[in-house]
């Protein structure tokens, strides 16, 4: 499913957040979007998913497979999110309903969406668990039972389940330790690769992005800064904002391997 | 399982401690029991009297352990007074305010989720302000005067519409069903409307909180609305927070429903323990004080347990340090 | 579930290092202070100076708002007519006229007079001054046992801290109204009864309130700092605890002042709160109540005083929440 945003800008009580976003994202691609804390990503990721906060004003246009989800209706966007797009969100352990078991946490967007009976909804959920590589017998349990690791596997689950077109990834493994990033990050680039579906990956670490996506955008402050090839940018970064990503990545991890 | 056997040993404990704390108060605090009920400029052979009369001649021991003795037999002592036994006094009074209790925390429960949900998902500024000001300005209503504007509204004789009774409760007790349920009408939504108020506060600062939360971007995520994910998810969440609330608020309601029983003439624990602190029964009222109080001891270790029981993180933090 | 995970946040404050010994003082510069003794009186002034332009600020910062301006009128004026009412008052108190009761409004008596011909307006100016002081001392006694609870609770004797947890915990299903009737028994009614039943009830409600952040200070890494360069737990307590727990206290006591004031009515008209004879707003409320077939309008007026009090106390509380919260507030920090 292709996103096509253009002059996007999100305004909290009259106070920008983020202006004039131009993105794409083709059928399959992998896309990042790459800032600082506090440079906005989450706001764009909300506004195509129609997340914002009541008290936020949208502006321009947000294309997402056709539909325009800047004046969508509550039940249109409800209807995409879970069904067409799949969202991991960033710190599963406050994101993941707490009082709901992990098979009825994935089952969710099952219930919501398509008209299945239990057992055959059960039976998904259980391939689901195998396919992010949990234990069937994990179904069970609460969140609160599981590790960071395992807990994201869960998040993973709940936005595939339903074979989404688009993923949104939002900061995915900024709460897990730096073994596990790798291994949820691989996991869901196989599973949205096998799958055939877009993602935008959203970051603030370029080392993650890097085997993540192809392209990124890179945010500075509300607003677009640098776009390219993911590789290239790594390699030889122009615009300010990226060259200070790209050093922190190299200062952090990049280096010492 | 471990926790509900100590939650119920402290119940237990407490329901010592304030027993020794209330049999004390008449006693030992400073203040003399027996002369503040004969009166100011009574005899002091009347005091004496009243004070053999009570007991409180023999040894604090003596009458500690007798008392309680009596209690776990289910003998609450007699009546000074009238001479009846005190537990079917105060059965009598429980069969007026228990309703009312119950009546009370409906109302409450239903204005205070019915709005609370409201203030949160409305998007219209005007109507956010106008929860925000029904909230504060009804939890700050004496419930005195609630009632009284309950009265000269819809109370029969004196009010506008007079159409529900205002003083009094049928002799016959519930057998008279609708004529009994027509007079805890008033009263009810006098408690209930106040307390309702703050619970809606409650609910819509919690709520309000959990809406901003990961849990419901989450749930939105997977194909909920808003409004969906508030009733769903976002009230599911809250609802351990407000067993609690609901718990305390029943603590802080009685004192209402003292007053609207007294005010409505209505012949509960309220009107009863009032007019027997009023003609100095001290067997009765240390008795119905300690019901009273087991009854809200009680009540905090049921809150406590259902608290547990609606939070399966809580359980497993439990279970871990253990 | 709702217990904020600011531990973060309030990490970040005491890096950046602003000035914020005016709520919430930093852990940094105290523990500067104790290892510098000659300096201790120095910085004694500038905590106080300190102290006393924050408070400036956060009321600056509540009369800003416009609900805040309501409550802070309502309570000077409440304030003004107590100390007024101690001098003079329209009509004597005591002034009674068996000829003249019920009187309607007129030039004299401003709101008519009551059932013995006493002037309601100045019973309700003087009622100020009383249910002023039931609410002054039963926030400061709850204050005190809230804090003081606080203190045990946190406390590193494991026993001693477990134990006044759960006599919190069960205590605190126990109503006001209860304690004052359990005090009034060998009491009477008096003003007393109300204060220590307030006091007490709202002490364990403040206690259970703040016991959350009072755990999580104690338990942070400034506090374990403090300890290893040897300040006593005493001193702990006070500079590196309580100022952490101070916005919770002064939120939930100025929200205790409102029930207070409403406690007082009910007490009063139960008979347990304030004694006949002494002007309290529940006492003038209670005795219109009295013949309200009759004059109806009469138990308008206190129940209105009562209500618009305890609705400005409440705003007062919410709004000093909004205010006292620096990571909200960046006026709170720069000042």
């Amino acid at each position: 499913m292709s996103v096509d945003v253009k002059r996007l800008g999100v305004c909290i009580n009259g106070k920008p957040i983020v202006r004039d976003i131009d993105l794409h994202i083709s059928d399959g691609e992998r896309v990042g979007l790459i800032g600082s804390s506090g440079s906005g990503k989450s706001m764009i990721s909300k506004a195509l998913l129609g997340l914002l906060p009541t008290n936020a004003q949208v502006s321009g246009s947000a294309m997402v497979g056709g539909i325009q989800v800047v004046e969508a209706s509550e039940p249109v966007l409800a209807s995409l999110r879970g069904r067409y797009v799949g969202t991991v969100f960033q710190n599963p352990a406050s994101s993941l309903n707490p009082v709901l078991s992990v098979g009825k946490q994935i089952e969710l967007p099952l219930k919501l969406h398509y008209d299945l009976d239990k057992v055959d909804r059960q039976a998904r959920v259980a391939r689901m668990l195998e396919k992010v590589g949990l234990d069937a017998t994990i179904a069970k349990k609460y969140p609160s039972e599981l590790s960071g690791g395992q807990q994201q596997r869960v998040g993973i689950a709940t936005a595939l389940i339903t074979s989404p077109r688009l993923i949104i990834a939002d900061e995915p493994t900024t709460a897990l330790d730096s073994i596990t990033q790798r291994r949820i990050v691989d996991l869901l680039v196989e599973l949205v690769d096998k799958a055939g579906a877009s993602m935008l990956f959203i970051t603030h670490d370029f080392s993650v992005l890097s085997c993540a996506t192809t392209r990124c955008y890179v945010l500075e402050c509300g607003q677009i800064a640098d776009s390219g090839q993911t590789a290239a940018l790594l390699a030889d970064p122009q615009a300010n904002s990226t060259r200070k990503l790209v050093d922190a990545a190299h200062e952090l991890t990049l280096q010492r391997k | 399982m471990r926790f509900i056997v100590r939650r119920f040993l402290l119940f237990v404990a407490a329901l010592f401690v304030i027993s020794v704390v209330i049999f004390a108060a008449l006693r030992i605090l400073p203040g003399d029991a027996p002369s503040v009920m004969a009166g100011l400029n009574a005899p002091p052979e009347r005091v004496a009297m009243l004070r053999s009369q009570m007991g409180l001649d023999r040894p604090l021991a003596v009458q500690y352990s007798s008392w309680i003795d009596g209690l776990l037999h289910g003998d609450f002592g007699i009546s000074l007074l009238t001479g009846r036994p005190i537990g079917s006094m105060v059965a009598a009074r429980c069969s007026v305010t228990f309703p009312l209790i119950v009546l009370g925390l409906i109302v409450a429960i239903a204005i205070g989720l019915t709005f609370g949900v409201m203030a949160v998902l409305t998007t219209r500024p005007a109507l956010r302000s106008g929860f925000h000001l029904l909230g504060l300005i009804g939890g700050a209503i004496p419930a005195l005067w609630g009632g009284l504007l309950l009265i000269l509204l819809f109370g029969r004789g004196t009010g506008l519409l007079g159409v529900l009774p205002s003083q009094g409760f049928p002799e016959t007790g519930w057998d008279s069903f609708r004529t009994a349920f027509a007079s805890l009408v008033l009263p009810a939504l006098t408690v209930g409307v106040i307390s309702g108020a703050s619970l809606m506060r409650y609910t819509r600062s919690a709520l309000g909180d959990i809406m901003h939360s990961g849990y419901i971007d989450q749930a939105m995520a997977c194909g909920y609305t808003r409004r969906a994910a508030a009733l769903k998810v976002g009230l599911r969440l809250t609802m351990p927070q407000l067993v609690s609330v609901v718990g305390l608020m029943f603590a802080s309601m009685i004192t209402g429903v003292m007053v609207v029983e007294n005010l409505f003439a209505l012949p509960g624990i309220g009107t009863g323990l009032v007019t027997d602190l009023g003609n100095r029964d001290l067997i009765a009222v240390q008795s119905e004080l300690f019901m009273l109080a087991a009854f809200f001891l009680f009540i905090g270790f049921l809150v406590d347990l259902l608290h547990r029981f609606l939070d399966p993180r809580l359980r497993y933090a439990v279970q871990e340090r253990a | 579930m709702m217990m904020r995970n600011d531990s973060h946040n309030r990490a970040e404050e005491y890096q950046t290092g602003t000035d914020l010994s005016d709520m919430r003082q930093g852990a940094v510069s105290s523990v500067e202070r104790s290892a510098n003794q000659p300096s201790k009186r120095a910085a004694k002034d500038r905590e106080n100076v300190a102290l006393g332009r924050g408070f400036a600020v956060v009321l600056r910062l509540i009369w800003k708002r416009g609900e805040g301006k309501f409550a802070l009128t309502v309570m000077t004026s409440w304030v003004a007519i107590s100390l007024i009412s101690l001098f003079w008052t329209p009509q004597s108190l005591w002034k009674t006229d068996g000829y003249q009761v019920w009187a309607k409004p007129s030039a004299t008596q401003w709101l008519g007079t009551d059932g013995i011909g006493a002037d309601v307006f100045s019973w309700l100016m003087a009622g100020a001054r009383t249910d002023l002081f039931i609410a002054v001392a039963s926030v400061i006694f709850a204050g005190i046992l809230g804090v003081l609870l606080i203190s045990i609770m946190v406390s590193r004797n494991s026993a001693l801290s477990n134990g006044s947890v759960v006599a919190v915990d069960a205590l605190i299903s126990i109503p006001t109204i209860l304690i004052a009737l359990i005090l009034a028994v060998p009491m009477g009614a008096s003003v007393m009864v109300v204060v220590l039943a307030c006091g007490i009830g709202y002490g364990l409600n403040l206690a259970r309130v703040a016991r959350p952040e009072a755990l999580l200070a104690a338990n942070s890494d400034y506090v374990g700092s403090a300890l290893s360069y040897g300040a006593s737990g005493f001193s702990v307590m006070l500079h590196h605890i309580l100022p952490n727990v101070m916005p919770t206290v002064m939120v939930q006591l100025s929200l205790s002042a409102g029930t207070a004031v409403l406690a007082e009515s009910g007490l009063t008209y139960l008979g347990i709160g304030v004694p006949s004879g002494v002007p309290s707003w529940g006492h003038s409320l209670a005795t219109s109540v009295k013949l309200i077939d009759v004059y109806p309008l009469s138990a308008l007026w206190p129940g209105l005083i009562v209500t618009i009090v305890a609705v400005a106390l409440n705003i007062f509380g919410d709004v000093l929440r909004d205010t006292t919260d620096p990571s909200s507030n960046p006026e709170l920090r720069r000042s």
